[in-house]
């Protein structure tokens, strides 16, 4: 199970990132989860929202550089150590991650190498993954405001 | 030169408006009447003209095509009957096909980069070594350089003629050289202070890099030996100059010159009139003309050089086109040269770019771009000095497709792009990858250059 992330790429300048988030808005694509670094004069820009593919379509009408890439997304309850645990099983299933970043709530999302051999190593242990139908979901909601 | 100490009473007499204890190194020539001077130039050029005539067969083709033949040149005027030469030719022709002397009287070969592929080549025999020196030891005298100074070279040496053409003029001048060459600031500094360098030869950006260096070292420029900067290779802004004056208490001048119709010393600043160089002009003929039309400008007027080389029997280039941008004057100078002055040059007709010392133009990095799969051909290049060296960045457009989620296949691809744009413009640049579409659009002529040089 998987989530597909779209990655943009973005001049380091006011304004840019702001362009496509105004795009998304207009097309009704909720942004569930992002990360943007430091890495100089440009970066790239990624998303997990709920419509990956009506977010794609979006980019490319706008003439931006996007693509698409599967990651792994994780659910984690909302307590001291969880974090620990879940890259403690990354770790012991010897999957390196790439890069990862965290959702709304407690999800995060995490891009590893070879992502099949990863889900399989995982899938018996307890880690809990979720897919992109979970995320059209309000991913808060029914955990106890 | 207010604020700073100058070095040697010569120099002092000069900085409070007292130039007689400068050295004029021709004074028959630079001090002439500007009647003495023009009959010289027309005697030379007659000769010239029939001795490019005589043995350039691609002379003897063009002015047969105008009708032009060596008696028609009567008068300096008659200049203008005769063909231009462009940078082209000098490619067209690469490597010998100029040359007006058999090969083996030829001493030293010197190049300068093209826009694409082949250099320019020129070559000296030792008449025109003669000639070259005799103009770099009027020039560095106007600086204040006299027989007995130490001269430490920081231009690199090689095929570019500014190392080469200032080591013999000052070495026959009567200095000794220090051939430190490029590169290594701290080196040079060291030198400096070990051999009482009192003249340093230096692009006016590697002279700051320099002072920054020895400064951060803690070296002393006020009680150093080092009293006189020659600079060159590129233009030298009014204030970039006196910064560097101020700060390493050196008096500095520059001159100009090109490669095709000799190297440096064409022309070169004296102490009397610091935004003026006075041409060499029993060596050169100078016209200023309209750069669209090729026709005279009047007299003081902004327009193009255009050089004839009098004299120069290798490579005798006639109406050669600078593309620099300049005004002349023929009014006597305070420093009692009567020599013509020429406004340094700070514009140029097209677009080439010189970067610490090295000619780039944007056409170079349009052809390296369209080699490139993952970038359009859109750029910008942006140059500063800020700390001291020229920088450029080139802003390169992304294309969407060449876009992948990794940011090591992105620096992968910025660096790889600076890689084959140094390889072909033999300057360091650095690349910044841009979204796609961002590289404005213009219409007409594209504005590709920015140059924030100060």
């Amino acid at each position: 199970m998987s989530v597909q992330q779209i990655s943009v790429f973005l001049e380091s300048q006011p304004g840019h990132l702001r362009r496509v988030l105004d795009a998304f808005e207009d097309a009704h694509v909720s942004v569930r989860g992002y990360s943007a670094s430091d890495t100089g004069d440009y970066g790239i820009v990624r998303f997990i929202v709920d419509d990956p593919e009506r977010a794609l379509a979006v980019l490319v009408d706008m003439g931006a550089a996007a693509a698409t890439t599967d990651v792994l997304c994780a659910r984690l309850d909302d307590t001291p150590g969880e974090l620990a645990r879940v890259m403690g099983i990354m770790a012991d299933c010897g999957i390196n991650v790439t890069y990862s970043y965290s959702l709304i709530s407690t999800y995060i999302a995490l891009s590893v190498k070879d992502l099949a051999r990863a889900e399989e190593l995982l899938a018996g242990e307890p880690v809990e993954l979720i897919g992109q139908d979970d995320l059209a979901r309000p991913l808060a909601s029914g955990e106890g405001r | 030169m207010a604020d700073m100490t100058v070095k040697g009473a010569a120099l002092a007499a000069a900085a409070a408006g007292d130039f007689s204890d400068l050295p004029i190194h021709n004074p028959a020539v630079e001090c002439a009447s500007r009647e003495r001077i023009r009959a010289i130039q027309l005697e030379k050029l007659v000769a010239q003209v029939a001795w490019t005539y005589e043995r350039v067969p691609w002379y003897r083709a063009r002015m047969d095509e105008l009708g032009v033949a060596p008696a028609d040149i009567k008068t300096l005027a008659d200049v203008r009957k005769l063909p231009f030469t462009d940078k082209s030719v000098l490619r067209d022709t690469f490597p010998y096909g100029l040359f007006a002397v058999p090969l083996d009287e030829v001493v030293e070969l010197h190049a300068s980069s093209g826009t694409t592929g082949k250099p320019i080549v020129v070559g000296y025999n030792q008449n025109d070594m003669d000639m070259w020196s005799d103009c770099i030891m009027r020039l560095v005298q106007m600086a204040g350089v006299v027989p007995g100074d130490r001269a430490q070279m920081a231009f690199g040496y090689g095929m570019f003629t500014g190392g080469f053409g200032l080591h013999y003029g000052l070495q026959k001048l009567g200095c000794m050289m220090i051939p430190a060459g490029s590169g290594n600031t701290e080196r040079h500094i060291a030198m400096i202070e070990d051999y009482g360098t009192t003249v340093l030869i230096a692009t006016p950006s590697y002279a700051l890099h320099m002072c920054e260096v020895g400064e951060r070292l803690g070296f002393d420029w006020e009680s150093s030996t080092l009293r006189v900067g020659l600079f060159g290779g590129e233009p030298c802004p009014p204030g970039l100059k006196a910064e560097i004056e101020s700060r390493m208490h050196i008096v500095c001048t520059d001159n100009y010159g090109l490669t095709e119709v000799m190297g440096p010393g064409v022309s070169g600043e004296c102490l009397a009139s610091r935004d003026m160089q006075h041409i060499a002009e029993d060596h050169f003929l100078w016209e200023v003309v309209d750069p669209d039309t090729g026709e005279p400008v009047p007299d003081g007027e902004m327009g193009e050089l255009v050089l004839t080389p009098l004299g120069k029997q290798a490579i005798p280039v006639l109406r050669y086109r600078t593309h620099d941008l300049t005004r002349v004057t023929c009014e006597p100078c305070a420093c009692g040269r009567t020599t013509a002055r020429m406004q340094k040059v700070r514009a140029r007709c097209d677009d080439m770019l010189i970067i610490r010392g090295t000619n780039v133009f944007p056409s170079q990095v349009e052809d390296v771009l369209s080699g490139i799969q993952g970038v359009t051909p859109h750029y910008r290049i942006v140059v500063d000095n800020e700390g001291g060296l020229d920088r450029m960045v080139v802003h390169v457009e992304l294309k969407p497709e060449a876009f992948s989620d990794s940011f090591e296949d992105m620096e992968r691809l910025r660096r790889a792009i600076e890689e084959k744009l140094k390889g072909v413009l033999l300057v360091g640049v650095r690349v910044r990858l841009v979204e796609p579409g961002g590289i404005e659009r213009t219409t007409g002529k594209a504005k590709h250059v920015e140059d924030l040089r100060k």
